[in-house]
């Protein structure tokens, strides 16, 4: 009787102890959209479409839906992914209402196009080679007073971790002679496949390749939307800004998982950061 | 009680499967560190320098310490939990199969005690195995591969989201908890077996019945189509043994997986005293 006693007796220790020693739910990120003199607020978002769709680069019926959510968050810059090209740029550019310029950067050996989106009226737009594609950077400023700083579109490519690591080593060569002048910020979507939470996958070289890839970039700049989440379908969080290390503050940081229209399978993730 | 401890004691160093899981170990170890040599090798050599610019995949990356790490991950998904299986599942139905569990039970002992004996034994040869297993890679380690600092990175291993380092005499403390958060969590599987061992009168039933709820749990917890239901598979619960790894343990987060595991354990203890109580032993 005594065993089963102390049994019963443990059940219900263990039981309370996993009660007193669960997490509190995370409480919500502050969403404060008060902006302060030296902030900075940018937005990545891939705007193409799942594999499943025959077109999986962005459709001009989504521009108008695009266009809006800029509008709202109101974005210094913005980075963007999966373009068709020069014409697309220009259409969101007119929804934009002028309120921004922007470019697509040259193509490379795919059929879709990075792109940056800027307010500065005399920002000047920079493409940047890495491996057989090409990147594009603007530099800009986020007012008359405010220092200058370089955002970077990326697009790393989505079905071989090798050609991920091999480009993102070029871009991060790139970024790190640009930031002895000014600070740079890369935003993009990556492909990085690295889910660490709950999971225990056996090693893979793909693995290995994202993971040294990602861990390259951390060795110079910062992950600014680490606790905004996923930032595609599929529990995935693909989408990266990164920024200086010495960054003075991070404000908002958000995935924006309404935004999303038709059948795009990216969020956008939007940065506010003061330096 | 202790009469029942010692002569449990005395059947589990006289089983040939005691011996045989310690063997298949070192077996393992011997695989790992190949692999590990050739791997570190290649890596290293120049044909990866060639291929990319940057690596984080050194000499001294690759370090005594970071293979037994490896070893270790690796094999306590699927091989540990086999042998606890092997050796929880035969505590009861062995008895039965061989005919002398009538016999004990006429004995005055009470079928609670006896299965809380078995049980502590089968918990001994868990923490005996993953103790030898931690020791043997860390040995091993040392004179094949050398020592060095812990460092993590982002995706393998999943351990950190930001590229992390233990230091030496720190890591080596981490294999040390590791040998408590890993036996602790292998209990789950030993109480589950325990269980069936009472339920089925065949060990090997018992063993495969347990192995396959273990693998169906896992499997089906790595496949999104199941992602809602993970939380709930007491295979999620027992990852938290690995927290132990991570730079900064997180102390809350592992006593709650590690109560959550000591609720299995105790519960499915709890089931199987009751069901053996209750059973009319014909063998």
């Amino acid at each position: 009787m005594w065993v089963k006693l102390v049994l019963l007796l443990l059940f219900c220790l263990m039981i309370a102890g996993a009660v007193y020693f669960a997490e509190p739910s995370k409480s919500e990120e502050s969403n404060s959209t008060s902006r302060t003199q030296s902030s900075l607020r940018l937005l990545t978002w891939n705007i193409g479409y799942a594999e499943l769709e025959d077109d999986t680069r962005a459709h001009d019926k989504d521009l108008p839906a695009v266009a809006d959510v800029i509008l709202r968050e109101d974005p210094d810059a913005v980075a963007l992914q999966e373009l068709t090209g020069e014409a697309q740029l220009k259409s969101l550019l007119g929804l934009l209402r002028g309120k921004y310029r922007g470019a697509v950067a040259q193509q490379g050996s795919g059929d879709r196009f990075e792109a940056v989106l800027v307010k500065d009226a005399r920002a000047t737009f920079t493409p940047v080679a890495a491996r057989n594609r090409y990147a594009l950077a603007a530099s800009f400023r986020s007012r008359r007073d405010s220092p200058e700083v370089v955002l970077l579109s990326a697009h790393a490519d989505a079905f071989n971790a090798a050609r991920r690591r091999a480009y993102t080593e070029e871009l991060i060569d790139w970024a790190q002679q640009r930031s002895q002048s000014a600070p740079v910020f890369i935003a993009g979507d990556f492909n990085f496949e690295l889910k660490a939470a709950n999971e225990s996958n056996l090693y893979t070289d793909n693995l290995k390749h994202d993971s040294e890839s990602y861990s390259h970039i951390l060795h110079s700049f910062r992950d600014l939307g680490r606790a905004a989440g996923d930032t595609a379908i599929n529990d995935r969080r693909i989408d990266y800004i990164f920024g200086p290390t010495d960054l003075n503050r991070i404000g908002r940081v958000e995935v924006l998982r309404n935004a999303a229209v038709g059948r795009m399978d990216h969020w956008p993730l939007l940065v506010e950061v003061g330096f | 009680m202790f009469t029942l401890l010692k002569l449990e004691l005395e059947k589990l160093f006289r089983a040939r499967s005691f011996y045989l899981s310690f063997v298949v170990l070192i077996g393992f170890v011997v695989l790992m560190l190949w692999g590990f040599y050739t791997y570190a090798a290649r890596k290293t050599g120049g044909e990866a320098v060639e291929q990319f610019k940057y690596t984080y995949e050194s000499k001294q990356y690759f370090n005594g310490l970071t293979f037994a790490l490896y070893s270790l991950l690796f094999s306590f998904t699927l091989l540990l939990p086999i042998f606890v299986s092997m050796s929880a599942g035969s505590q009861i139905a062995g008895e039965a199969r061989t005919g002398t569990l009538r016999m004990i039970c006429t004995r005055p002992i009470s079928g609670a005690s006896l299965v809380l004996s078995k049980f502590l034994v089968t918990a001994l040869h868990a923490g005996l195995l993953l103790t030898f297993f931690i020791g043997l890679n860390l040995v091993v380690g040392l004179i094949f591969v050398g020592w060095g600092n812990l460092e993590l990175y982002p995706g393998p291993l999943n351990l950190v989201d930001v590229p992390g380092k233990i230091m030496r005499d720190d890591a080596l403390m981490r294999f040390g908890y590791a040998i408590l958060s890993g036996t602790w969590a292998l209990l789950v599987i030993a109480a589950l077996a325990l269980l069936c061992s009472v339920v089925f009168d065949s060990p090997v039933q018992a063993t495969v019945m347990t192995i396959a709820a273990y693998l169906t749990l896992y499997i089906v917890g790595r496949v999104e189509f199941f992602e809602h239901l993970r939380p709930y598979f007491f295979t999620t619960d027992m990852d938290f043994w690995r927290d132990v790894f991570k730079p900064e343990i997180p102390w809350q987060s592992l006593w709650h997986y590690a109560s959550v595991c000591g609720a299995y354990t105790a519960g499915l203890l709890l089931a199987t005293v009751v069901i053996f109580e209750r059973k009319d032993i014909v063998t």
